[in-house]
Formats: structure tokens, C-alpha cells, sequence
């Protein structure tokens, strides 16, 4: 072959790459960047739909509508049956302010474009429907409206999940706000001190005080073999490098096991056991429950945070952090994970709020079956600290959680924080053999959690427990 | 010809001639009220497509048949998304396409004359200087570009014939499969890319530049000079961005349209929603929405069709030009003059390069450069022009297989 014709078969190869790279990309164009440009704000496409498509409604577990689009006078009207409990979950969709929260992130669903199946979409352009898809949510409203009341207007949040599935309860944070008048007094909400339109309980960030201390004791289960069969002698204080870190008012000092250091949640010696268990297991022990990582969720969730330790001065850093103090900062949904870990024989499920869609066709598309998320710790340790939680309630600090006849596993806390009183905290799950909801809850400033919070968790838990009979 | 290869071509004929029939009827229902223009503008269509393809059958038998059945396949695929886009354009399509396979007819028999004239490099050389320079001195701005020419309300792109004379000026100047003076051949390709730089044709500067580039390798087997040609065009490249404004909007539309969709990411964001929305299998004929998408009758055609027939509808279309540019590859390949060679090279490498300057460009694997997609968009002289370009090819390969027939009596 002489060369001129060698080189036209180079350039035919040449050829070959450059329709290949054509077709690649719009592959690579279908599968990777396609969805993300159907529901881009920019897509014209999209105002179209939002025109002409009635918006789908969005229900709770039973059946009851939270948010659905109603014709008024040929204007279509959004209306938001759920009232103030409701407002920082479902969120809004208006003209004039756009969208927020759920009605924000399930946009595609409720306006039926991020419908995959070609046929389907063939069918409703052909059958013209116009029609979104209906949302069924996991949440159940009765209990999130109990919850909400149970806040009273305090500031706080509370996340309710059943911890074999992962299933969102109830959300609540406090104070809320009418998702029916948000246009009206956007001004005032945009601009109150009590902060409505955030999220506490995903987007909220806290130190954990003493509710933390499940996961120091999950990590001194696992580095100290012998941890059960030791007393500590504390004097109800201890000091670290010059630091003195005190056990709450009314605290006796003296013996005490670890059990009994849990369930009276002695800071003292959980600072001890803290040092000892060393700053590497207890950060590792954390990233194990899902600190510092993204948690996956319909709507966006906060980041909790367990700093890396400095290296100045870490001993004070590691006894502030074995007790939930000092950087140490989480959303609600996180510790009612940490919890749900322990009611789940120490496997934690991917939470999830969105039960199933159904499409105006009445194709179910379900998303309820369980995902496997982390394991954070072994059965074993799981068990044993769900006995201490119940020795807790039973006989400690969380004695307010108490239901009659059934068996309340609970760690209370009382964050310290720059802003005033202690946050109140308390996170738990029942019945504790046979874990059917897994509770966070935080009130801001409040003072004790045995207290302040407790009381709401054994509420819902109970309103909860009662419903399932 | 063997019987085999005949019932393949009657097959692709009718698959050809059924696509049409339903799409235009689908789009005859589909218009409210209905009308029946899309009907009788397939039938005029149609019967273009069957006349040529038995009068090329009947005067040149030694015609590549499938060069006349792809170009009229996509041609078809064009008609349709345009008939759908602008019913005007359409009825003036069917009329360029016509043209188009009139021109393919006239220059397939006519190629092996103008072979045996054997016209001076230079000659072509001047006709396609002369060709990019009136639009500058008398043309008409259009879409940025001012290349384009206007006598009595009729519009003619004097670049797309530039195309074919500077095919015939590369194949002339190179024959001998060196270069005799490489500083004149450099000034003169220079002054053609820089004739269509001027008139801020950045994809025909490209094009030809490219193209020019394809060929004097494959004439010379020097890929050090391909080597210095894709360095200094990145040079070029680089410098176009820092000191043109219209080359910096475009590279930056390229690499981040979403910056700035509203304003200079806008034609770009526009095509990518279209395609987007398709997906694999389309939205359906008529169910896009095209009119979102700016210049869909011309340069983002690709883009309509990908909405409306999806992924697997837009990969066939890029087969589809596959297939053409491997014919011409076929034919140059058979050939045994190297001016021969070579000018079938320039003409499908010119092809090649155009189909994946603008559907690289629409789909964002390239900057956007507003050249045509050949047969598909809209537009008479690139319809017209492609027709040409294919005749010469055809024309090329029967003057092969007639040498062949004559080696072997």
C-alpha cells in the first residue's frame, strides 16, 4: 500500500475518535449532567410546567393533606392545612418568594418532571395530563402536631424515626410558622429573633452535653475490657491541666461504677473514662455515628461536627469533648440517629421523610424499604448500653421520661453554651426491648434536660406507642 | 451491480421513504387546525428523492448509491424537525433540496471533465480568495458573521463553495506528495483563514484550517508539520481569546455557559435543556419545545432533533454522517491518482470536520462556532453546496471504477 493511502486509513481512524468522543459525551451528557439541567431554575421548560401543571399534593403517613393546590377564582391557591407545626418542614412555594424546605426539594415530584420512565411521560403528554405527582410523607401529624404544642414556643426542635427503618416521624422545630400567610408576613418571620424559617431540627447545630456521653461509653466498652468491673471515687469535680470541670448542682461525690456514672450522668467521671479511652478512639468512635459526614436526606442536613483536636492543650479539649462540650456540635436528626443506633442492635438505617409518589396515572413509585446506612457499634455493646439508657430513665437523671408499662431506654443532657441557660437536651427510644421509636429532642436555654426535655420525648413516645395499639 | 447490494439499497430506500411518510403525517395531525402542507411538501419530498435516485441509477450506474441515500435520509430528518419548527422554511427547504440533487446529478457526471481540465492550484487558490472577499466588501452581517452576499432578496454564503474550490486548490498544490515552496503555501492557506477570521467566521476559519492541515499530512506523511499546525493553532487559540471579544465569549460560554445563562451562556444553556429534556428515546415528534432554542432552524438543528427523537434518535444521526464520511473515505481509498486522492480526502475531511465542529459544539464537547450541520439546517447554499461536494466524491468514484474497468479489458 503506498503511503498517501496509509495515511487516508490514519485519518479514518481519526475520524473513528472524533464521532466516538461525539457519541460518548452525549452519553456520558444522558447519564451524569441530564437530570440536573431538566430541574435547573434556568430551564424555560420548567416556568412552563409550573404554569401549566397543577402542583401535586403532599400528604402525611395517613392520608392527610399537608399541602395541596386548590383553583380559586381560576388562580390556582397553594393551602397548607397543617398549620404552624408544619411550616419549617413542608416549607413554601410561592411567586413571589420561591421555594423552600420540602416543596423545594421534592420540586421535581410535585411538578412531575423527574419522571424517568419514557413511556409514562409519553402517556400523560399523550393523555394530556396535568397533573404533578402526589407525596406521601412518613410523618405522622397528629404527633408532630402534639409535639410541636408540647414546645409551647420555646425555642427547639425534636425528630422522631422509627430506627429499624429509618422513617421520619415527626420533625418539629419551634417556634414554626403558617406556610398560608407566609407572603403576608414574610417581613416579620425573615426578620424574628427566634430565627421560624430555619429548621432547627436539621439545620440547627448544638452541643450534645451529656447525650453524647452514649457515644463515650460505646467507645470505653470497646478500649477498657475490664470498664465494668471498676469503681471510680470522684469528689465531684475533676481537674485537667488546670481546668476544673464540675458534676451538676446536687451531685454527691463518692463511689460510683460506670453504670451508675451514666445514669446520673456524672461529668467527672466520664471525663476520666474519656482521657483514658484516648482522643483517637473517641474521634473515631464519633465518625463511626455519623459526625462529620453528610447525612443523606430529602431535605439538607447540617454537617455535626467533632473537631480534630488541636494540639495545644488537647487533654482539656478531649475531657470537654468525652462530655459533649467544648467543638462539639449536632443537629437533632443526628443524635436521634446516635440513639436509634442504640435501639437497632447498633445498626443505623438511612433516614428518610418521603414514603412514597404516586403519579397522576396512579403508578407507585416507593422508596420505604430500609437502607442500610452504618454500624456504628456491635450488638453487644448496643445492648448493654441500652440497659444503662433504661437505668437511666428508671432510676437517673431522665426519671421524667418514665411511661407506665413500658420500658423507656434515655440519656438526658444539659448542653452549656454562650448564650444564656443550658440547652436542655434528651434523646431515647421505646419500648427498649422492642424499639419502636427513636427520639431526639433539644429545647433552647431551658435549663435541665431531665427536666425540660424529657417530658416532651415521653409525650411523643407515649401519644406514639399508643397509636400503634 | 450485484443483486445482493441493489435489494440493500431498495431497502434503505424504503425504510427512507416509510420514516418520511409517517412523520409527515404524524405532523399533517398534529397541527391544529389540520393542514396538509407537511403531506404534500413529503410527496414533493419523496418524489425528488426517487427521481434522482433512479436517474442517477439509469445515467451513472456506477454511482456510490449510498452516498445519494444518507445525504437524502438526513436531508429528510432536517425536512422533518423544519417542517415542525417553521413551515416556511420547510416549503423553501424541499425547493434547496431539489437544487441540491440537481447540482449532485449535474456534478457527479460533470466531475470527470473538470478532472481532465487540470486547472493551475493557483487558479482555485484565487477563486476562493475571491469568494471570501465580496461578502466583505459588499455582504450583509448575519448572526455575527458577515459572510454572506445578497442580490435582489435572493442570499447566497460564497464560503460554502469556497469550501469546494479550496479542496481542489490543497489536492492541485500537494499532487506531487511534497511541498514545493512551504512559505507560499503557508501565506496562502494563511490568507484564506484569515479572510474568514476577518468576516468573524471562526468555525469556517477553523474548518479550513484544519481541513488544510488533514491533507498536507496525508499528502506529505509529515506529522511534525500537523504537529507545529495544532500548536500554532493553539497559540492562535489562546491569543483569539485574550485579544477578540467575540472569541472570548464564546470560550467563555463554553466553559461555564451557566455563569451567565441570561447573557452569554444563553444559546448553549438553551440547546443543553433541549437535549436534557429528551433523554433516551425524545419527548415525541412535536411534543419539544424548539422555539426555546435560538438560530434551531440553522446551527442548533441537532439540538431540536435530539429533543423531539432523543438520544438513540441524535446517536443514529451521528452515525448516519459516520457512515458518509467512511464512504468518502471508501472512495478515496480506491482512487489511484494522487490529486484524485487527495481532493476526495479535502472534501469528506472538510465534511467530517463541519459535522463534528457544530454537534460538538451543541452538545458542549466544543466552544459553539456557528457553522451549518450539512443537509440537516436549514439554508440553501450549505444544502446546495454539500449536494456538490457529494457529487464530486460520486463523480470520483466512478472515474475509479471505470478505470478499473478499463485496467481490466
Amino acid at each position: 500500500m503506498t503511503r498517501i493511502k496509509r495515511n487516508v486509513r490514519f485519518v479514518f481512524v481519526l475520524f473513528c475518535g472524533l464521532f466516538l468522543s461525539l457519541l460518548g459525551y452525549l452519553t456520558y451528557f444522558q447519564v451524569y449532567e441530564r437530570q440536573k439541567l431538566i430541574e435547573s431554575s434556568y430551564n424555560r421548560r420548567l416556568w412552563e410546567q409550573e404554569e401549566a401543571v397543577t402542583r401535586g399534593t403532599i400528604y402525611d403517613a395517613k392520608g392527610r393533606v399537608l399541602a395541596k393546590t386548590v383553583e380559586e377564582n381560576g388562580a390556582k391557591k397553594r393551602i397548607y392545612p397543617g398549620g404552624e407545626a408544619f411550616g419549617p418542614l413542608i416549607g413554601y412555594s410561592s411567586k413571589k418568594l420561591g421555594r423552600a424546605n420540602l416543596e423545594q426539594a421534592l420540586n421535581g415530584e410535585l411538578l412531575g418532571i423527574s419522571q424517568q420512565d419514557p413511556m409514562m411521560v409519553l402517556r400523560q403528554k399523550v393523555l394530556g395530563v396535568s397533573r404533578g405527582n402526589d407525596v406521601y410523607l412518613t410523618v405522622d401529624s397528629e404527633l408532630q402536631n402534639r409535639a410541636y404544642q408540647l414546645f409551647s414556643g420555646r425555642r427547639g426542635a425534636l425528630v422522631a424515626l422509627d430506627p429499624k427503618t429509618g422513617a421520619v416521624l415527626a420533625l418539629v422545630s419551634s417556634p414554626g410558622y403558617d406556610s398560608n400567610s407566609i407572603e403576608q408576613r414574610w417581613e416579620l418571620l425573615s426578620k424574628d429573633e427566634k430565627s421560624p424559617l430555619l429548621n432547627r431540627a436539621i439545620q440547627g447545630l448544638y452541643p450534645p452535653g451529656s447525650t453524647f456521653k452514649i457515644v463515650t461509653l460505646a467507645a470505653a466498652f470497646e478500649s477498657i475490657p475490664d470498664i465494668e468491673s471498676r469503681t471510680y471515687e470522684t469528689p465531684g469535680q475533676v481537674v485537667v491541666n488546670g481546668r476544673v470541670i464540675r458534676d451538676y448542682e446536687g451531685f454527691r461525690p463518692g463511689k460510683y461504677d460506670i453504670k451508675k456514672a451514666f445514669s446520673l450522668s456524672s461529668n467527672s467521671v466520664f471525663v476520666k473514662v474519656g482521657l483514658e479511652v484516648g482522643k483517637e478512639r473517641l474521634y473515631a468512635k464519633a465518625e463511626d455515628f455519623g459526625f462529620n459526614e453528610r447525612i443523606s436526606f430529602e431535605l439538607p442536613v447540617s454537617t455535626s461536627r467533632f473537631p480534630r483536636f488541636s494540639l495545644m492543650g488537647d487533654d482539656v479539649e478531649l475531657a470537654e469533648a468525652s462530655i459533649g462540650q467544648g467543638k462539639i456540635l449536632a443537629t437533632p436528626l443526628q443524635m436521634a440517629l446516635v440513639a436509634s443506633a442504640v435501639a437497632n442492635g447498633g445498626r443505623i438505617i438511612k433516614p428518610y421523610i418521603v414514603q412514597k409518589v404516586v403519579t397522576p396515572l396512579g403508578e407507585v413509585k416507593n422508596f420505604s424499604s430500609p437502607v442500610f446506612l452504618k454500624e456504628p457499634i456491635d450488638i453487644m455493646t448496643a445492648n448493654k448500653i441500652s440497659e444503662y439508657m433504661v437505668d437511666v430513665v428508671e432510676h437517673g437523671t431522665g426519671r421524667a421520661a418514665g411511661i407506665k408499662g413500658i420500658k423507656v431506654a434515655g440519656k438526658t443532657g444539659s448542653a452549656e453554651n454562650p448564650h444564656g441557660k443550658p440547652h436542655a437536651w434528651f434523646v431515647g427510644f421505646a419500648p427498649a426491648d422492642d424499639p419502636k421509636i427513636a427520639v431526639a429532642v433539644v429545647v433552647e436555654n431551658a435549663g435541665s434536660g431531665g427536666t425540660n426535655a424529657a417530658p416532651i420525648a415521653r409525650d411523643v413516645m407515649w401519644q406514639y406507642l399508643k397509636g400503634l395499639k | 451491480m450485484d443483486s445482493r447490494e441493489e435489494a440493500i439499497y431498495n431497502r434503505s430506500l424504503t425504510a427512507m421513504a416509510l420514516v418520511g411518510f409517517l412523520s409527515f403525517l404524524l405532523l399533517s395531525a398534529y397541527r391544529k387546525p389540520v393542514t396538509f402542507l407537511p403531506f404534500y411538501g413529503a410527496l414533493a419530498f419523496l418524489t425528488v428523492v426517487f427521481l434522482g435516485y433512479f436517474f442517477t441509477g439509469w445515467v451513472l450506474p456506477n454511482s456510490d448509491k449510498f452516498l445519494f441515500l444518507l445525504s437524502s435520509f438526513l436531508a429528510q430528518l432536517g425536512l422533518i424537525m423544519l417542517c415542525r419548527i417553521n413551515p416556511e422554511l420547510f416549503k423553501r427547504q424541499v425547493v434547496f433540496f431539489a437544487l441540491g440533487v440537481g447540482f449532485f446529478i449535474l456534478i457527479s457526471f460533470f466531475t470527470k471533465y473538470l478532472l481532465r481540465l487540470e486547472l493551475a492550484p493557483f487558479f482555485y487558490w484565487a477563486v476562493t480568495v475571491v469568494l471570501l472577499l465580496l461578502p466583505l466588501l459588499f455582504g450583509v452581517e448575519k448572526g455575527g458573521a458577515k459572510n454572506w452576499l445578497v442580490f435582489d432578496g435572493f442570499t447566497f454564503q460564497p464560503s460554502e463553495l469556497a469550501k469546494i474550490t479550496f479542496a481542489f486548490y490543497l489536492a492541485g498544490v500537494l499532487k506531487n506528495g511534497r511541498i514545493d515552496s512551504f512559505p507560499r503555501m503557508a501565506t496562502e492557506i494563511l490568507t484564506v483563514v484569515g479572510l474568514l477570521a476577518i468576516s468573524k467566521d471562526l468555525g469556517g476559519a477553523m474548518l479550513f484550517y484544519f481541513t488544510a492541515l488533514i491533507v498536507i499530512f496525508v499528502a506529505t506523511s509529515r506529522p511534525d508539520i500537523m504537529a507545529v499546525g495544532c500548536f500554532s493553532a493553539a497559540i492562535l487559540g489562546v491569543s483569539g481569546y485574550y485579544l477578540f471579544d467575540h472569541v472570548r465569549v464564546r470560550i467563555e460560554a463554553w466553559l461555564n455557559p451557566w455563569k451567565d445563562v441570561p447573557g452569554r451562556g444563553y444559546q448553549i444553556a438553551q440547546s443543553l435543556f433541549a437535549i436534557a429534556e429528551g433523554g433516551y428515546f425524545g419527548t415525541g415528534l412535536g411534543l419539544g419545545r424548539p422555539d426555546f432554542i435560538p438560530a434551531v432552524a440553522t446551527d442548533f438543528i441537532f439540538s431540536a432533533f435530539a429533543e423531539e427523537f432523543g438520544f438513540l434518535g441524535a446517536a443514529a444521526v451521528v452515525l448516519m454522517y459516520f457512515l458518509l464520511v467512511y464512504r468518502g473515505i471508501r472512495i478515496a481509498l480506491r482512487l489511484q491518482r494522487n490529486f484524485e486522492i487527495l481532493l476526495a480526502v479535502g472534501h469528506t475531511v472538510m465534511f467530517g470536520m463541519q459535522i463534528f465542529t457544530i454537534i460538538g459544539g451543541v452538545i458542549k464537547l466544543i466552544p459553539v462556532t456557528g457553522v451549518t450541520l450539512p443537509f440537516m439546517s436549514y439554508g440553501g447554499s450549505s444544502m446546495v453546496m454539500s449536494f456538490a461536494s457529494l457529487g464530486i466524491l460520486n463523480g470520483l468514484w466512478q472515474s475509479a471504477l471505470e478505470g478499473e474497468d478499463d485496467d481490466e479489458d
